[in-house]
């Protein structure tokens, strides 16, 4: 538990699991940090009235994903409907580690990787949370059904529905080529 | 993680190839940056909490034996000084040490 833990360490000790989670959730590394910073305040305000029915990393996923959707709120409202990975820092994608060292068939893995990136920006919110922590994550039905406050059965659907839009994507549109409109508001 | 095949549906070996490679895009979890001093800046920024005692102190148990204990004097001076008679008094003080005692042997046993 928290009462033999200064604040300070269990900031330090799940910040990269918040940070990549958000980057993931909200499909850019902008105001990624203040974004992770609410995240941590959220957690300390709850914390007289956490009582460890859940694992503090499963709490915070639940936090993350409450705090990515208010940002994609205020995106709406800011009318920023398109947003990427790939943004002034990005191209994360590109620096993949990829078995192949043939060059054609690392650009091909990249665009593909975008293309994934892409699509997974286009889902509902939900689903892109469901797939985020099941693949990304490594979460469990029921951690992801604890963080998103939804039956298990509602995450399968949502992990098969998601997967499937993903796949009929990529089918249609296996490979985008990049738009300005990726990489900037709409 | 165990995962199941995305699309049974479609076992065709290029649909295979593509639910592995959706699969493996997906894992892929994005490279970050943390800013240098991130959980100390965000641990400078809450309050500071109370102390707040971890051991319960009981003086509410305290006070309701204390109200037994009162409520039992007074029935038994009562009962001395005027043994013919079960009045009113009587009753009611009767009736709060017999209700004190059965809520506190409730209460007692709730918080072992």
């Amino acid at each position: 538990m928290l009462t033999d833990l200064t604040f300070e360490q269990v900031v330090r000790d799940h910040q990269a699991m918040v940070f990549r989670t958000l980057v993931r959730l909200t499909g850019s590394r902008e105001h990624v940090d203040d974004l992770a910073q609410e995240v941590f305040l959220r957690l300390y305000r709850a914390l007289p009235s956490f009582r460890g029915e859940s694992l503090l990393t499963t709490y915070l996923y639940r936090i993350a994903v409450n705090v990515a959707q208010d940002e994609w709120k205020r995106r709406r409202r800011d009318n920023l409907t398109h947003v990427s990975l790939s943004d002034d820092t990005s191209g994360w994608e590109e620096r993949l580690p990829h078995p192949s060292h043939n060059a054609e068939q690392q650009i091909e893995q990249r665009e593909f990787q975008q293309a994934v990136e892409d699509h997974l920006q286009r889902l509902s919110q939900i689903e892109r949370a469901v797939l985020v922590l099941y693949h990304q994550e490594e979460r469990s039905y029921d951690q992801i059904a604890y963080a998103l406050n939804l039956p298990i059965g509602t995450v399968r659907t949502h992990l098969h529905r998601g997967r499937k839009k993903m796949r009929e994507a990529l089918k249609t549109h296996p490979i985008q080529e990049r738009s300005p409109a990726w990489t900037t508001n709409s | 993680m165990d995962h199941e095949q995305l699309n049974p549906d479609n076992s065709s070996p290029a649909a295979l190839e593509l639910d592995q490679r959706l699969v493996r895009a997906l894992e892929a979890a994005p490279e970050i940056r943390i800013p240098a001093g991130f959980a100390a800046r965000v641990a400078s920024q809450v309050a500071p909490r109370p102390m707040v005692s971890s051991t319960p102190t009981h003086y509410g148990d305290y006070a309701m034996i204390l109200g037994i204990l009162a409520s039992l004097a007074a029935l038994f001076g009562l009962y001395t000084r005027n043994q013919h008679t079960f009045d009113l008094v009587e009753t009611l003080l009767l009736t709060q040490f017999i209700g004190l005692t059965v809520w506190l042997s409730l209460r007692r046993h709730s918080l072992r």
